[in-house]
């Protein structure tokens, strides 16, 4: 049954089957929790700013955590040019940050351990970087690529060099947010299994890493969607401000 | 009133634990010191696998199988250490 420690991140389609222009378009549990997420988010900041009391509830308390959380992550890595993303930012941000904590949820589906999913948000985010840094500084953006004080002899290879770390920042971005999610929760599920086919005289061990396991998890998890966040800080930063 | 005059002295006890404590700063630090430690692993490899795949199109291009993997290989590992000691570079100047 349930004992493949992979089925977890199978896709499935919910409801009827829909293809436009050859493309399948149905909706699945990817999209739903996709959805739920959102819709959660939404709820969570909608009745966090009901009403703005002096002295916050619960949800306005959290709503205010995460705002002063993000405004000033954004203030400390990217500065203050930067202020004009704070709306993209903190939506990635809630975004990974309430995927990766319902995926923690028992039978729920996590849908940042497909890479499809974070491979588009870091290409969203690296195209949209390097679009605001031509923007910003015209042809001069590509200095980037040229560091201060390297001697001609050497500039042709520093500069591909400078290409291929830049080229793998989406790479890095997705794989690591991925890569994270994924094998935490393989992890969780094999010991899962170990539970059930050692029984009550052996289950009990595993048991116990099982539950050491998820508090890791549910901190991985926020540590990620914090990591996710921060790092498209500093690819701002570099765009907005040369020469750092 | 009452409740907002309850909230008040609360909030003075809080705050007051929290000077006391100064523990509170650290643990906050701690969490952020395993994000950048989770940050360096990918960093390196991210940089090796899009050298390989450069070098693995460049290569279809130009027809010269292997010279141009090899090389890209070897560029993208130097990328990806650049990579790792930029990321090191930012975490000593933020303390």
């Amino acid at each position: 049954m349930a004992t493949n420690p992979m089925r977890q991140f199978e896709v499935y389609r919910i409801g009827p089957e829909i293809k436009i222009a050859g493309v399948d378009l149905s909706f699945t549990n990817a999209s739903f929790f996709m959805l739920f997420s959102a819709v959660a988010i939404c709820a969570v900041l909608f009745l966090g700013t009901k009403e703005k009391k002096l002295i916050p509830d619960k949800f306005q308390l959290i709503s205010e955590i995460f705002y002063n959380f993000i405004a000033k992550m954004i203030n400390d890595t990217a500065g203050s040019k930067a202020k004009p993303y704070f709306p993209f930012i903190f939506s990635l941000f809630m975004f990974v940050l309430f995927c990766n904590m319902l995926g923690m949820l028992p039978y729920s589906f996590t849908v940042t351990s497909h890479i499809i999913v974070t491979l588009l948000m870091a290409i969203f985010i690296f195209i949209a970087v390097t679009v605001i840094g031509f923007l910003k500084h015209g042809f001069g953006y590509l200095k980037l690529f040229v560091p201060n004080g390297v001697p001609i002899v050497l500039l042709p290879l520093i500069t591909v060099i400078e290409i291929i770390s830049y080229l793998s920042r989406p790479v890095s971005l997705a794989v690591r947010l991925f890569a994270n999610m994924m094998a935490g929760h393989t992890m969780l599920k094999v010991f899962g299994g170990f539970v059930i086919s050692l029984g009550m005289l052996g289950g009990w061990l595993p048991l116990s890493f099982s539950v050491a396991l998820t508090g890791l998890e549910i901190l991985v998890a926020f540590l990620q969607a914090y990591v996710f966040a921060i790092l498209t800080c500093i690819y701002l930063n570099d765009a907005l401000n040369l020469h750092h | 009133m009452a409740n907002f005059n309850d909230f008040k002295t609360r909030l003075k006890i809080a705050k007051d634990k929290l000077k006391n404590n100064p523990n509170n700063i650290n643990s906050n630090r701690n969490s952020s010191f395993m994000g950048s430690a989770f940050k360096l692993g990918t960093e390196l490899v991210a940089a090796v696998v899009v050298g390989t795949i450069i070098g693995f199109i460049l290569d279809s291009w130009f027809d010269t199988k292997p010279w141009l993997i090899i090389l890209f290989f070897f560029l993208g590992s130097v990328a990806g250490i650049l990579n790792v000691i930029k990321v090191a570079k930012r975490m000593q100047e933020k303390e």
